[in-house]
């Protein structure tokens, strides 16, 4: 055969057909790296509920501590949770139209906001009381384990809102947008968990 | 050695040493509430990579299947 009729065969030979995705990449590589993280969640709650259950005369908050803001913090956790409502609804925007997503993003963006300047006037006053990282294992369990969701909140609430600006630019992508959301659903279902073991 | 063979040996030998069976060094803590957050975190850590590794997997099935099933459409 003819290096010609070879070009030939090759350029007429039907180009492969492309079947949907199972699932985006970034979703994968988000899933298995959330994964890791309710890996490492589960860690904290597991050490925290051993050494509750080996507090002296089951008394916790232990003496002379301060007591958690729980009610305060459970009205936090609606606004939490209600964004990653909305955050779906963003999704389900999305895949009519791109930019009727705007708004539901953005409201997903301030909730969490709201959230997270919240979680962080608790800990001022917390700090005030004299909870601290040493006052005793409940500060430090307290601050560590809230302060590691928050530090996601954070992380997964700068990914919002760079979508947001993608979003706004017409460059977001379907994928794009289902990467970012599937860490703030992380961050909004495993808060609930949190808040049962640390709050109450 | 089938199967069968191994799993009926497994059983004699919980029944004959209970003890190593249960080998857990932090069971028999004279705390009822310790030794209940022991047995429970350890039941939980165990089973929770299992279960988001099975649901992982069975979501990916079913994912598969409906994609296949458009495919053949």
């Amino acid at each position: 055969m003819s290096v010609k009729s070879a070009t030939y065969l090759v350029e007429q030979r039907p180009a492969p057909v492309r079947g949907e995705t199972l699932i985006p990449s970034g979703v994968l590589g988000m899933l298995i790296f959330i994964f890791t993280e309710v890996m490492f969640f589960a860690g904290l709650i597991s050490a925290h509920t051993i050494v509750r259950s080996q507090t002296a005369g089951q008394m916790w908050p232990p003496y002379g501590q301060p007591r958690l803001p729980v009610e305060q913090t459970a009205l936090n956790s609606l606004a939490l949770l209600v964004s990653g409502v909305v955050l779906v609804l963003a999704w389900f925007a999305y895949k009519k139209s791109a930019p009727a997503a705007r708004i539901p993003l953005l409201i997903s963006i301030l909730l969490g906001v709201v959230f997270i300047g919240f979680q962080g006037k608790e800990w001022v006053a917390l700090l005030a009381e004299g909870l601290t990282l040493q006052s005793s294992t409940y500060g430090g369990f307290f601050y560590l384990i809230v302060g590691a969701h928050g530090l996601h909140a954070v992380a997964a609430l700068l990914g919002l809102i760079w979508s947001f600006k993608q979003l706004d630019q017409g460059k977001l992508t379907a994928s794009q947008l289902g990467t970012v959301s599937a860490f703030w659903y992380f961050v909004v279902l495993v808060w609930p968990v949190l808040y049962w073991k640390v709050y109450l | 050695m089938s199967r069968l063979t191994v799993v009926v040996l497994a059983l004699v030998l919980v029944a004959i040493f209970p003890d190593v069976a249960h080998a857990c060094p932090v069971c028999f803590d004279s705390s009822d509430e310790n030794r209940q957050a022991f047995i429970t975190t350890t039941a939980f850590l165990s089973l929770l990579p299992l279960g988001m590794v099975g649901g992982a997997g069975l979501w990916i099935r079913k994912r598969s299947r409906e994609l296949d099933g458009n495919d053949a459409e």
